[in-house]
């Protein structure tokens, strides 16, 4: 099962995604965008990296959307391969319309508000750990696949265009009709707030991440492979110093679900 | 430009209409040693490599008298872009430290971020992967005078390091933050960098064996040379006036962290067909003093001459004048020296597969001329010859010696009455902008990125990173300096920063494996700025020899890399003098390293360190009552030494689950730092008769003596007090974490200190919030 993880100028998770892809059972390779894109027919899956295409130009991952490699990646989500973006990757699924996957782009990530008892408390880049809370049935979707409804894990983000909005009334109800809204940013105890710091960047009803309506593109702001050894984790989890450095940290759950999408389609 | 023939005041009016800051016998001596007049682009050239920042022309004389700068560890000493020290017998850590002052009192954000900019490509050129950054920072009073242009400007630093540094995809794992009035028109940026390579993979900034005889090709790699920056290192090593603002902003860079981070990724993959090749090669980053500062100094350091065309050399305009070409420091450039046969495939890296002249407009990499044996520098523009002179005379530079004199203070200690309640005085410490939570800059800080982080800013006294995957070795950070006692001691402040930077890192378990300095300082032409910053380095190599490198008796931890950075003055004054110093600490597994946070209710708390009438220049006296005072701690190096190597032993033998250094607000500040540092559901209890002194109360919780508190873990107190006897120290066990969210401290029978920590963490997370608005 040989996965692309696809690089842009710009990107800067590329190499901790592989490896955490790796550490979850993959196999894969890191994907320069300026690769002939039919090249990328070759691979089962496809993970979109955090970091900054292209400046952030225009608006985050506005430029790196209108790739030929993404028109590529649209074909191969067509043929119903997985593809996970995370941070950046998220907001370059957003951008192509990829995501939510509704007939053209009508979401957006705006910049972070951070809201607590009806004041801004702050705005703008913030990185911390946070706890999401899986929402969509089991196997709804490639990166969740192998999650239950309710499942907990802990993560951290890092950006500051992660606030999920739309001018769409009725969307909300749609994403939740449809179980695509898959991640929500929750409490420790899984209770989600909307309150700051556990709605920790202002979105929509706490959205931390959503699929199309197939279930095989998944965007998230968190950053599984930042959590998916436990030396990763912070000093207050008891799972920290548990086993060797290879010990797997909670999100690697989001690339064995990844692996078992890939081959459960098979 | 003529020179010879013309008076004193000619010479100088010609100097000074052209924008150069040689002196006139500077000149004078110049045009001596060419026999003849010097061109302009020449003048530049010299003005450039004989200015403070390049040619350390005020300093080197007393950092080559103090300093210990070699060690069974070290691998590669200051005279290159970085230092390294070995990890083990594979890896090394690769450090660089500079300040970025001038640049960030004028422009904030740009500033900071080209600090950060440049400190990354120096760890880089090495053949390294930055794995690291921390940024010391010191500001202003937010509360005084200058308040809003003081936020003005710690807001705009700290933007400009996470816009860069997130953007780049290297972590921020350390840093502090100190607010003091002597920074009001001059702050301090300075900048960390740390870098990961093996042994047998660096690369030197120099010009490889044989490259003058073979006739290597010169390469500029990045960004267009266009004219940001002309002009930046004399800049740098001039006092800074207001009516000059408008015409120094041009002397900034502009900072580019999306070129750097394809640059980084071209720079791997050169680094790798070199390796494959096995070709040796000469690699440096274009920094302060631009072209002429990295091409002269890659052919001199070889002994070998240079003739470079600028023509060649991919520029913004065409319209540049050669000194401009030649001396502006646009940044996201790199100077590779490489044999001719490799040129070809090292220009498809960077032209095609990386694509940069696509990725931004005009970068690419570009041949620009030859080594030669002829100890020539050469520069050619528009068919003409427009520099030829000695390389070794450009490069070598000049000295000064400096005149000292020892600054006059009326410093005293203040008479007080302290409260039987210190409660009160305890939150208004905690909630000092100096003291309180750093969270509200670290959380802009992408600490998180490249997935190695281990312990992150707010967890413990040193951020740690596991960063080379496979491995179990860590590499901890941390950066320390305290202006307050700089003012009244400068000989302590270097003496404390580097006790307490060590202190750092052996709080988490990590031992001190080298250090670097950036000397912070006013003009070094006034005798008392001069006598501030030799008694800052003796202070601060004292402390390095005397503290021992772990495992090693009688040797000097080893100071590989630095920075100088004098002029730190305007009109209004000079800053307080700061040192602010680096440690780079290792520890063999990861996993054995501790925090600050309170583990266990139950747990014993243990002091090390005896506590003395130390505080001057503490919070207390500041905070309080608005003093300064005189008694500035001192580092008493054998006590300090054990300290230090008691705490790491008790850590890598698992007796102690968390460990918190005592610094700016004295113990009682870090007892409640280590109750506030996790879920704030654990409190202590302590008995200050225990800690084995006469002091008065206020003294013992607030006094700045260096010290730890220790978390004993349960049944393990017998093995720890032989373990700190056998270091000959004091056994104090002050009392136990307790269940309930409070901290109490009693003495001689009464309570002297009730604090709640939901009231104390109100304290400690708006202090730095609220200063920064």
């Amino acid at each position: 099962m040989k996965i692309a993880v696809v690089q842009f100028p710009g990107t800067n998770c590329e190499h901790e995604t592989l490896v955490a892809a790796r550490s979850a059972g993959l196999s894969g390779e890191i994907f320069r965008w300026n690769r002939p894109a039919e090249e990328l027919s070759d691979f089962d899956g496809y993970i979109i990296p955090g970091g900054f295409s292209y400046q952030d130009r225009l608006r985050a991952g506005a430029i790196a959307s209108k790739e030929p490699v993404m028109e590529a990646l649209r074909e191969e989500a067509e043929l119903g391969k997985p593809i996970i973006g995370i941070c950046n990757g998220f907001q370059i699924l957003v951008e192509s319309g990829l995501l939510p996957g509704l007939d053209g782009v009508n979401v957006a990530l705006a910049q972070n508000v951070m809201v607590s008892k009806g004041e801004i408390v702050r705005r703008g880049f913030y990185c911390a750990w946070t706890t999401l809370r899986h929402e969509s049935p089991p196997k709804r979707c490639s990166g969740s696949f192998l999650l239950e409804k309710g499942d907990l894990i802990r993560m951290p983000l890092a950006h500051a265009e992660g606030n999920l909005v739309t001018a769409d009334e009725r969307l909300m109800d749609r994403l939740n009709e449809e179980n695509q809204v898959v991640f929500r940013y929750c409490s420790e105890q899984g209770e989600v707030d909307d309150e700051f710091p556990v709605n920790i960047n202002g979105s929509l009803e706490n959205i931390a991440g959503i699929c199309n309506p197939e279930g095989n593109v998944l965007g998230m702001m968190p950053h599984p492979e930042r959590s998916s050894f436990a030396f990763q984790l912070p000093p207050t989890d008891a799972r920290k110093c548990v086993g060797d450095m290879g010990a797997a940290g909670p999100g690697r759950r989001v690339f064995e679900s990844m692996k078992r999408y890939i081959e459960v389609r098979r | 430009m003529k020179i010879i023939g013309l008076n004193d005041q000619e010479v100088e009016a010609a100097l000074r209409s052209a924008g150069l800051g040689l002196s006139v016998s500077e000149a004078r001596s110049i045009a001596e040693v060419l026999g003849r007049d010097p061109t302009v682009p020449e003048l530049f050239n010299y003005d450039t490599m004989w200015s403070e920042h390049c040619s350390y022309k005020s300093s080197r004389a007393t950092l080559n008298e103090f300093l210990h700068t070699t060690g069974p560890n070290v691998v590669q000493g200051p005279e290159e872009d970085a230092g390294i020290v070995a990890i083990d017998d594979e890896w090394c850590v690769v450090i660089a430290h500079e300040s970025h002052n001038h640049p960030s009192q004028i422009l904030p954000n740009e500033g900071a971020a080209t600090g950060i900019g440049g400190i990354v490509r120096d760890v880089n050129c090495m053949g390294a992967k930055v794995v690291a950054t921390a940024d010391p920072l010191r500001f202003g009073d937010p509360y005084g005078e200058d308040k809003n242009h003081v936020r003005w400007v710690a807001e705009g630093v700290v933007d400009g390091i996470w816009q860069y540094g997130n953007a780049l995809g290297v972590p921020i794992i350390a840093g502090d933050v100190v607010f003091d009035d002597s920074f009001d028109t001059n702050c301090l940026v300075n900048v960390v960098a740390i870098g990961v390579v093996k042994r047998g993979e660096i690369i030197k900034s120099r010009a490889p064996a044989g490259a003058g005889e073979k006739g290597y090709d010169v390469i500029v790699i990045g960004k267009p040379t266009d004219s940001s920056g002309f002009g930046g290192v004399t800049f740098a090593s001039e006092e800074l006036r207001e009516e000059d603002e408008e015409a120094n902003r041009g002397a900034i860079q502009i900072p580019d962290p999306f070129l750097k981070n394809v640059l980084f990724k071209a720079n791997e993959a050169l680094f790798q067909l070199t390796r494959q090749e096995g070709i040796t090669i000469g690699f440096k980053d274009l920094g302060g003093g631009g072209f002429t500062c990295a091409s002269s100094e890659m052919g001199a350091s070889a002994g070998y001459g240079m003739d470079l065309d600028l023509d060649k050399l991919h520029k913004a305009s065409e319209n540049l004048p050669p000194e401009v070409v030649a001396c502006a420091e646009t940044q996201e450039r790199f100077m590779l020296i490489c044999p001719p046969e490799l040129t070809p495939r090292v220009l498809e890296i960077y032209n095609e597969d990386w694509d940069l002249p696509n990725v931004y407009e005009g970068a690419r990499a570009s041949v620009v001329g030859k080594v030669t044996t002829n100890g020539r520098y050469i520069t050619r523009y528009r068919g003409k010859v427009t520099c030829d002179v000695s390389i070794e005379h450009l490069t070598k530079g000049i000295r000064y010696a400096r005149e000292e004199r020892p600054r006059k203070t009326s410093l005293s200690e203040p008479v007080i009455t302290a409260p039987d309640d210190l409660t009160d005085a305890l939150l208004k410490v905690l909630a000092s902008p100096n003291v309180s939570s750093r969270e509200h800059i670290y959380r802009y800080y992408d600490t998180e990125v490249q997935g190695n982080s281990v312990i992150r800013p707010g967890e413990a006294d040193a951020g740690l990173i596991a960063p080379v995957r496979g491995e179990k070795f860590g590499i901890a950070l941390s950066v320390d300096a305290n202006p307050f006692y700089g003012r009244i001691s400068p000989y302590w402040a270097g003496a404390t920063a580097v006790a307490e930077a060590m202190r750092n890192v052996a709080a988490i378990g990590a031992y001190p494996a080298t250090l670097t300095d950036c000397l912070n300082f006013g003009n070094p032409e006034k005798p008392e700025a001069f006598w501030e910053f030799r008694e800052c380095v003796k202070g601060l190599a004292d402390a390095a020899k005397a503290l021992w490198l772990k495992g090693y008796e009688d040797t000097p931890v080893p100071i590989v890399s630095g920075n100088v950075s004098f002029y730190n003055e305007s009109p209004d004054g000079t800053v307080d003098p700061s040192p602010i110093i680096a440690c780079v600490g290792l520890i063999d597994d990861v996993r054995d390293a501790v925090t600050m946070n309170l583990k266990k209710a139950g747990d014993s708390i243990y002091l090390i360190g005896p506590r003395f009438d130390e505080l001057g220049g503490s919070e207390y006296y500041r905070t309080v009552y608005g003093v300064t005072g005189k008694n500035v701690p001192e580092v008493r190096f054998e006590l300090e030494r054990n300290m230090i190597y008691a705490v790491i032993d008790s850590i890598a033998r698992k007796l102690v689950v968390s460990t918190h250094d005592i610094s700016n607000g004295g113990l009682g500040a870090t007892a409640a730092e280590m109750a506030l540092a996790g879920k704030g559901d654990l409190g202590m209890e302590l008995a200050l008769d225990s800690a084995g002194s006469d002091l008065s109360a206020d003294r013992l919780v607030f006094s700045e003596s260096s010290g730890f508190l220790l978390e004993c873990k349960e049944e393990a107190e017998e093995e720890l007090e032989k373990l700190l006897k056998g270091y000959g120290l004091d056994i104090m066990c002050l009392g136990k974490v307790a269940e309930s969210p409070e901290l109490v401290m009693t003495h001689k029978g009464k309570t002297v200190l009730r604090m709640d920590l939901e009231t104390a963490k109100k304290a400690w997370t708006g202090g730095l919030a609220e200063a920064m608005r």
